[in-house]
C-alpha cells in the first residue's frame, strides 16, 4: 500500500544524508546539555520579558508543523499522520493559556491567575504530546484509506483541528477556574514542589517508549525526524525538571527552552525543504509521464495519417482512371484500348484498397497476436497502479472493485493493458474539468451470467454530448478540443479482435461509463465471427 | 487541342502515375511521367509549355523542398501539388511558393484539368514574354555604335537636324541610319522605337 506514494514525507525512506544530519543534531543536543549542567542554578530572572517570544515562536512553529502534516494527511489520507497532526495542534494550542497564567508575565489581562494554573497547563503539554505520538506509532501500520472521498477527508481534517481545540479550551478553563482545586505543583512562582516530579518522570517514560517503539519496522522521514523531536524534547524535559530542579527562568530552564525550540524548528525547516523538493521530483515525473502521454498521442497520429495515405493512393487511382475512362469514351470507339485499360487498372487498385484495409484490419486481429489465458483483475490493477499518480495529481478518487473468482479470458496482455489505460485516461480526461470535491473513477470487474468477464471504467465528468453519442466510436469522432478521436475506435477493433464488445452508458448523476465484455476460455470460436463485422 | 503542351507528372505511386497519364492524354496533352523528382531532374525538358504535377509525399526530397530547390535553381515550371493528406499550413507554405494548386487526393478531374490549363498558359505567358525579350536583345545586338547612338538621340526626342549636329554628320546620313535602325528593330513608326528604346534601358538597369 505505502509504496503507492514513494514520493511523500510520511511514506519515503529517509536518505543517508537525513540519517547523519539527524544523528549531528542529536550529537549538539547532548553537548548542549552537558555545556548547561555547571552553570543550570543561575537564576535569570531579568529575563522574564523573553517568554511572551518564546511563547509566539514555539506557537507558531508547532502550529505550521501541524498544518504540514495535515495537509499530508489530505493528500495520503493515513489517519497516523492525522493523529500526529494534532498532538502538533494540541501542543501549540496549549502555549496560549500557558503564557497567559505565567505568573507575573501578563498581570493587566486581569485572568487572575493562579500559582498553580500554568504549570497544570504545561503538566498536561508535557504528557500529552507524547501520547499523541505514541497514538500515531500506534496507527503507523495501520493500512491507509484510500477510499475516503474528498469530502470525508475534509470532516477529518475538520475533527482534527476541533478536537484538540476542544481540549484545550476545556483545560483553559479548568486551569483558569478552578482556583484551589488545581493539584500543588509549585512552592512559588519560581520554584516547584516535590508534586511537580512526577510530571517529568512520566514524560521520560513516554518518550523512551516512543523512542524505542519509532525505530522499528519500516522507518519513513517523519519517523527519523520525530526520533529528534523526542530527543530534544527529552533533553528540554531533563533540564527543566532535573538539572534546573525545577526552578523556572533559571540558565537550565531557559537553555532547555531553547533547546526545544530550535530542535523543532530545524525539525520544521527540514520538513518543508523535503516537501519541497519531493514535490519537484514528483513534478517531474509528471512532466515526463504527460511527454509520454503526449508523444503515444503523435504516434496514433502518425500511424492514422499513414492509413489515410495508404487508402487515398488506391481511392485517387481509382477515381482518376474512372475519369480517364469515361473521357476516352467521350472520344468515341477508337479509343476502346484505352477505357480498358483504365476498367482493368480500376480493378487493380480496388483489389489494392482491400489488401490496405485488410492489413490495417489484421493488426487489431488477435489471430495474429500472441493470445494467452489473462487474469482480467491482474491486468486492471496493473492499469490502475500505473495511473494512481496522475489520478492524484488530479484530485480523482479511484474505487476499484475487482469481483472475485474470475474465469481466465484468452487475450493478448499488452493490447488488453492499453485497452483499459486508455479508457482510463479518458476518463480523467473527461474529469479535469469538472467540479474538484466529485471526481470518482470506478473500476469494476465481474462475472456476468454467460461467463463473460465485463469490465467497466466509470467517471464522473462532462459526459458525452447527446448528438455525438451514436458516432462515439467512429474514427475521429471525439469530446476533447484537440482529440483525434481515434482512442474508442482503436479500443472498440481491440475489444472485438478478443471477441467481446464495448458498450457506452451515462453515469448517474453525471458521467460516462463504458463497459467490454470479453469471453471466457472455453466459448471464443463462436463469438468472434459475429463480432467482425461491423468494425 | 493545345498539342504541343506538355504535362510532367511525378508521383512515387506507379498506378497513380498511369492514372494521371491516360487521364491528361484523354484531353490531348502530351505526359511524361517519373516516379521521382531525381529522374524529372534528368529528362530532357520539353520545348514547349509544360507544367508539373507534383506529390507532395515523395520518398527522398519531398514535394515542397523540390520546389525550393527549382525556385532556387531558376527552373520556372508552374506546380499543381496532389497530397493524400493536406492540411492548412502545407497547401498554405505551397501556394505562397508560387504553386498554381494544391489538390486533395482523391481529386475532381475538371478540378485537376482546369489547373492545369491555368498552368500552362501562365508557362505560354512567361515562354512568349522571355522570347520576346530575347529577340529584342538580338536585335538590339545587331545595331552598329553609331545606329545605337542615332537610335538614342531618336529616342529622347532630338530632330533630324539635332542629330546630325549633334553627331557631326550630315542630316542625310542621319536618315539612312535611322531607317537602318527601323527596319532592323521591326519598328512601324516613331512611338514604336522609343517603346523598343524604353525595353532597352528598363533591361539594361536591370543587370
Amino acid at each position: 500500500m505505502v509504496d503507492d506514494y514513494p514520493f511523500l514525507i510520511s511514506t519515503a525512506s529517509p536518505s543517508q544524508a537525513h540519517r547523519k544530519m539527524a544523528f549531528v543534531l542529536v550529537a549538539i543536543l547532548c553537548l548542549g546539555l552537558v555545556a548547561t549542567i555547571p552553570a543550570a542554578h543561575t537564576p535569570l530572572t531579568g529575563l522574564s520579558g523573553l517568554l511572551p517570544a518564546y511563547a509566539a515562536a514555539a506557537l507558531l512553529l508547532e502550529a505550521l508543523t501541524a498544518a504540514l502534516l495535515l495537509a499530508l494527511y489530505s493528500a495520503q489520507l493515513s489517519p497516523a499522520i492525522m493523529v500526529l497532526g494534532s498532538g502538533y495542534l494540541f501542543s501549540a494550542l496549549l502555549i496560549i493559556p500557558w503564557a497567559l497564567t505565567f505568573p507575573d508575565i501578563f498581570p493587566r489581562l486581569g485572568l487572575d491567575p493562579q500559582l498553580q494554573s500554568a504549570a497544570f497547563v504545561a503538566a498536561f503539554r508535557r504528557l500529552g504530546f507524547p501520547l499523541f505520538v505514541l497514538a500515531y506509532l500506534a496507527l503507523r501500520d495501520r493500512p491507509t484509506s484510500r477510499d475516503g472521498s474528498p469530502p470525508a477527508a475534509r470532516r477529518m481534517v475538520g475533527a482534527a483541528i476541533l478536537i484538540p481545540a476542544a481540549l484545550v479550551s476545556l483545560l483553559s478553563w479548568l486551569a483558569i477556574g478552578l482556583h484551589g482545586d488545581l493539584p500543588t505543583f509549585m512552592a512559588s512562582p519560581l520554584v516547584a514542589t516535590s508534586l511537580w516530579s512526577y510530571i517529568p518522570a512520566a514524560a521520560l517514560v513516554l518518550y523512551g517508549v516512543a523512542l524505542v517503539w519509532l525505530p522499528l519496522r519500516r522507518r519513513t522521514i517523519i519517523d527519523l525526524w520525530l526520533i529528534v523531536v523526542l530527543f530534544a524534547m527529552m533533553i528540554e524535559t531533563v533540564l527543566l525538571g532535573y538539572v534546573s530542579a525545577g526552578v523556572r527562568l533559571s540558565l537550565g530552564w531557559w537553555a532547555g527552552r531553547t533547546y526545544g525550540l530550535a530542535a523543532s524548528g530545524i525539525v520544521l525547516i527540514v520538513l518543508f525543504v523535503e516537501q519541497v523538493s519531493l514535490h519537484d521530483r514528483l513534478a517531474r515525473s509528471m512532466i515526463a509521464e504527460r511527454r509520454a502521454r503526449a508523444n503515444r498521442l503523435t504516434a496514433m497520429e502518425a500511424l492514422s495519417a499513414s492509413i489515410a495515405h495508404e487508402i487515398n493512393q488506391p481511392l485517387a487511382s481509382i477515381v482518376t482512371n474512372a475519369d480517364a475512362g469515361l473521357r476516352w469514351l467521350g472520344r468515341g470507339a477508337s479509343h476502346a484500348d484505352e477505357v480498358q485499360a483504365a476498367l482493368q487498372r480500376i480493378v487493380a487498385e480496388g483489389h489494392r484498397a482491400g489488401e490496405v484495409v485488410r492489413s490495417i484490419r489484421s493488426m487489431f486481429s488477435s489471430k495474429t497476436r500472441e493470445t494467452v489465458p489473462v487474469a482480467v483483475n491482474d491486468i486492471v490493477a496493473e492499469a490502475a497502479r500505473r495511473c494512481s499518480d496522475e489520478l492524484r495529481l488530479s484530485r480523482i478518487v479511484m474505487d476499484l472493485d475487482l469481483g472475485s473468482s474470475l474465469p481466465k479470458v484468452p487475450a493478448d496482455p499488452v493490447q488488453l493493458q492499453q485497452l483499459v489505460s486508455n479508457l482510463i485516461a479518458n476518463a480523467v480526461d473527461a474529469m479535469e474539468d469538472g467540479p474538484a470535491d466529485h471526481r470518482i473513477l470506478r473500476i469494476t470487474t465481474r462475472k456476468i451470467a454467460d461467463g463473460s468477464v465485463a469490465v467497466s471504467v466509470a467517471d464522473t465528468g462532462c459526459g458525452i454530448e447527446p448528438d455525438l453519442k451514436p458516432d462515439i466510436f467512429k474514427p475521429f469522432v471525439s469530446t476533447k478540443p484537440d482529440g483525434m478521436g481515434m482512442g474508442l475506435m482503436f479500443s472498440r477493433l481491440v475489444v472485438e479482435a478478443h471477441g467481446g464488445r464495448l458498450t457506452m452508458s451515462d453515469n448517474d448523476p453525471r458521467g460516462t461509463i463504458f463497459e467490454f465484455l470479453l469471453p471466457a476460455m472455453a466459448e471464443i470460436g463462436s463469438d468472434r465471427k459475429e463480432a467482425g463485422h461491423d468494425v | 487541342m493545345t498539342c504541343d503542351a506538355t504535362v510532367l507528372v511525378v508521383d512515387d505511386d506507379a498506378a497513380l502515375r498511369q492514372s494521371l497519364d491516360s487521364l491528361l492524354r484523354s484531353v490531348g496533352y502530351a505526359v511524361a511521367s517519373f516516379g521521382s523528382t531525381a529522374d524529372l531532374l534528368a529528362a530532357r525538358r520539353p520545348a514547349g509549355p509544360a507544367c508539373l504535377i507534383l506529390d507532395v509525399r515523395l520518398p527522398g526530397t519531398s514535394g515542397l523542398q523540390f520546389q525550393a530547390e527549382m525556385a532556387k535553381a531558376g527552373i520556372h515550371l508552374p506546380i499543381i501539388f496532389v497530397t493524400g493528406h493536406g492540411d492548412v499550413p502545407m497547401s498554405v507554405a505551397a501556394m505562397k511558393a508560387g504553386a498554381v494548386e494544391f489538390l486533395t487526393k482523391p481529386f475532381r478531374d475538371q478540378d485537376l484539368l482546369e489547373a492545369v490549363h491555368v498552368a500552362l498558359e501562365k508557362d505560354r505567358a512567361r515562354q512568349a514574354a522571355e522570347r520576346g525579350f530575347r529577340e529584342t536583345n538580338e536585335r538590339v545586338a545587331s545595331l552598329t555604335a553609331r545606329e545605337m547612338q542615332v537610335l538614342e538621340l531618336v529616342a529622347a526626342g532630338r530632330l533630324n537636324k539635332q542629330v546630325a549636329a549633334a553627331l557631326g554628320v550630315s542630316e542625310v546620313t542621319v536618315k539612312a541610319h535611322r531607317a537602318s535602325v527601323m527596319s532592323k528593330l521591326q519598328a512601324n513608326s516613331l512611338p514604336d522605337l522609343v517603346r523598343i528604346a524604353d525595353r532597352i534601358t528598363a533591361a539594361r538597369r536591370r543587370t
